[in-house]
């Protein structure tokens, strides 16, 4: 009952994570934060296996920094999506693979265009301007399809997240415990103010 | 004796310095003279042929210039086989990093791998260094046009104009010269010519004795880069009334 | 020279020499000068920088101050080449350290490691050492300690209060043994390594490269302009003092400052 959504903008990304972190049916955190920054401007959010998932991540978010630390430049969001993939089908053919999904949203160093990349456990890549992964595919997309336009405003966008963490909430048996946002703009990566607290009944 | 294998590893002299890199660059001060200067539009690397003969079939083996990958080339001075394994290495570096980024590498981390190389082997392994100097032509997004040189000791800078191989200091001189900022590539293909002709022995030049590649921009943002055939060289050496006069070699 | 201890490589000489590393600090003393000074809670890097060359593109010049991680700065002075393949072990080990150990390094811990590394250069077998003396200077995770560490070809490493590498790094070290303060302000270290520098780099502010850390920061390189502005300041203070030593010196200070340093050497021996 993970929760990744991400949607682009006219000059943005949007990245958001479900804040709970679950063993079973059991809640064990509700402040989790799914997403780890890999440079200034490339924000990675993932689900899957406990443990995988961080793992995983940290070890992309090393690798990224050891790149702009060694060549005094950034990798573009395009070629850390890439080098993820390359990752996770090497992992995938290896004894123990990840289990990790992933999300990755940046806006490019040098064209300030911003983009979106969706990754699963079977290395599949998707270069996308909105998805879900997990059961918000299910309930997010439709809402998506009907209301995003390439150049939408932050604004509009984080309204446009609000529909689907509200469907998801009238939707879902369990609660996600409200969800970690963040905006990647050409300036950096800022957090997102999101009010968890509204209670969507359902019909 | 194994110690006779390590000592030939290159070594400190008592002042400090490392004279097989030094001799190294002895060496490459008797190649052929490599010239790369940076236009706004693009870039042009020209090199003098050692290796003349009628017999030679002229567009398939280049002796001096080489493509690197889809975004570099470069011109070389010094021994050509080793060279060749430079190049091979720095080839296999490019399409790694394509393979991983999907992305063409950025032309001072292609630059820098291959002085990575070349530093080792002035510090490990009981060898010998690199006999070559490289001048690379390429491009990337984030600086556009680039010009690097670098030599055997593993150093690398970006140059607007600069030459490697004989009569290195009377290139470099013309160059400083002549050079003007904001220059297109014609005029630099131009001032080539012209430097290549002061430089190298005979005054009137052929198309046998040079080997020309262009990196530019199509109209439509496309990065080409081009090795030129012998008959666009001799149309260019016309151009600036360079060419030899091939009835008076008849006659 | 022929007895061949200078030849092969980490052999003891019959004598006790490494000869191969005491040639390596050679090359160090060949390179251009790098200073480090630490303030209160600042520590500066100043280098000396070649001009630039007509012909030199200016945007792809390979600096000698560089990053080891966010919060570790490093600067050498020898072998330009050395130094890449040296930086790029630290930095592949900061980043390392940080995945395994969730902490960044601290300033000590990466100069045991860079030190290690040169170490092990002076006693494997077929290479030869790194010909580079570096300065890594910078803040641990969330202290307010500035750090200035020094590594040598050797593999020795040793902590400062302000120190010079390179060419006339002697003259240097003691130009800043005479003018070093505890508890400096931002502006009085950053105008010492510059001071500092100049003994050595006649050419002034556009042959000078200054990097500042911070507590909590990452590396700030100062403007040409600004380095202008401290170098123009120093000659300034330079003149001033030189005419008032020309007018206001009493003759019997300056002998008897002589005087007892001529007193002073014979005892010495």
């Amino acid at each position: 009952m993970e929760v990744l959504l991400g949607i682009t903008g006219k000059d943005f990304t949007l990245i958001a994570a479900s804040k709970a972190a679950m063993r079973g049916a059991t809640i064990l955190k509700a402040s989790d934060d799914k997403t780890r920054q890999l440079n200034k401007h490339t924000l990675m959010a993932f689900s899957g296996e406990a443990g995988d998932t961080v793992q995983f991540a940290e070890y992309i978010q090393a690798n990224a920094q050891l790149y702009s630390m060694r060549n005094e430049t950034d990798l573009s969001p395009s070629a850390l999506a890439n080098f993820v993939r390359g990752e996770l089908a090497h992992s995938l053919r290896s004894r123990k693979p990840y289990n990790v999904n992933l999300l990755l949203g940046g806006v490019d160093p040098i064209t300030h265009k911003p983009s979106l990349y969706w990754l699963d456990y079977l290395a599949a890549l998707a270069p996308l301007p909105y998805a879900a992964h997990g059961y918000a595919q299910y309930y997010c997309l439709s809402i998506l399809d009907k209301h995003h336009h390439p150049d939408i405003t932050l604004g509009q966008g984080i309204k446009l997240l609000t529909l689907c963490t509200d469907e998801l909430k009238r939707r879902l048996p369990v609660d996600f415990k409200g969800m970690t946002v963040k905006a990647v703009t050409k300036d950096g990566i800022v957090d997102i103010e999101f009010d968890d607290d509204k209670v969507v009944k359902s019909a | 004796m194994s110690r006779r294998y390590d000592s030939r590893t290159t070594i400190f002299s008592p002042e400090g310095r490392l004279y097989q890199v030094e001799y190294a660059l002895e060496a490459i001060s008797h190649a052929g003279t490599a010239i790369g200067i940076l236009a706004k539009d693009g870039i042009v690397l020209a090199a003098e042929r050692k290796v003349t003969s009628k017999l030679l079939e002229q567009d398939t083996s280049a002796e001096k210039l080489y493509i690197l990958n889809d975004n570099m080339i470069c011109a070389v001075a010094g021994m050509t086989a080793d060279a060749n394994i430079l190049i091979n290495h720095a080839r296999s570096v490019a399409q790694q990093y394509l393979l991983t980024y999907n992305e063409d590498i950025p032309c001072e981390q292609l630059v820098r791998r291959l002085c990575d190389l070349k530093q080792g082997y002035t510090q490990r392994g009981g060898l010998r260094p690199f006999g070559v100097s490289f001048i690379y032509a390429g491009w990337d997004p984030q600086r556009q046009f680039q010009l690097y040189l670098s030599n055997p000791s593993g150093n690398y800078g970006g140059w607007k104009a600069t030459s490697a191989g004989a009569n290195n200091a009377s290139a470099q001189s013309l160059l400083k010269q002549d050079y003007k900022e904001d220059c297109t590539l014609k005029e630099a293909c131009g001032m080539a010519v012209k430097v290549l002709s002061k430089t190298m022995d005979s005054t009137k030049l052929s198309s046998e004795k040079l080997e020309f590649a262009t990196v530019g921009q199509t109209k439509d943002g496309k990065i080409y880069h081009k090795l030129w055939s012998a008959d666009e060289i001799t149309a260019l050496l016309k151009e600036h009334d360079l060419a030899k006069d091939e009835n008076a070699e008849e006659k | 020279m022929a007895s061949g201890y200078d030849r092969a490589l980490s052999v003891f000489s019959p004598d006790g020499h490494v000869f191969q590393v005491e040639y390596a600090g050679e090359a160090v003393k060949r390179g251009t000068c790098a200073v480090g000074v630490k303030g209160k809670d600042v520590v500066v890097l100043g280098c000396e920088k070649r001009s630039a060359m007509k012909l030199q593109d200016t945007r792809i010049t390979p600096s000698k101050i560089g990053l080891v991680d966010t919060h570790v700065c490093l600067a050498f002075a020898g072998l330009n080449a050395d130094a890449r393949i040296l930086v790029d072990k630290a930095r592949l080990e900061a980043q390392s350290h940080r995945l395994n150990l969730e902490d960044p390094v601290t300033i000590d811990y990466i100069t045991k490691y860079v030190a290690g590394v040169q170490q092990r250069y002076t006693q494997s077998g077929g290479v030869r050492p790194f010909g580079i003396s570096t300065l890594i200077v910078g803040f641990d995770n969330g202290s307010k300690i500035p750090r200035l560490y020094q590594t040598e070809p050797s593999g020795i490493y040793s902590a400062w209060k302000a120190n010079a590498i390179g060419r006339s790094s002697k003259t240097v070290r003691e130009f800043l043994e005479r003018n070093y303060k505890e508890d400096m302000d931002r502006e009085a270290t950053i105008r010492l390594a510059i001071k500092s520098l100049l003994e050595v780099v006649q050419t002034g502010a556009k042959n000078i490269e200054i990097a500042i850390m911070a507590p909590g920061k990452t590396i700030e390189m100062l403007p040409v302009e600004d380095i202008e502005g401290f170098v123009k300041n120093i000659e300034q203070e330079k003149q001033e003092e030189a005419a008032k030593k020309k007018t206001g010196r009493t003759p019997g200070q300056g002998s008897a400052a002589i005087l007892t340093r001529t007193q002073d050497e014979p005892g010495d021996q």
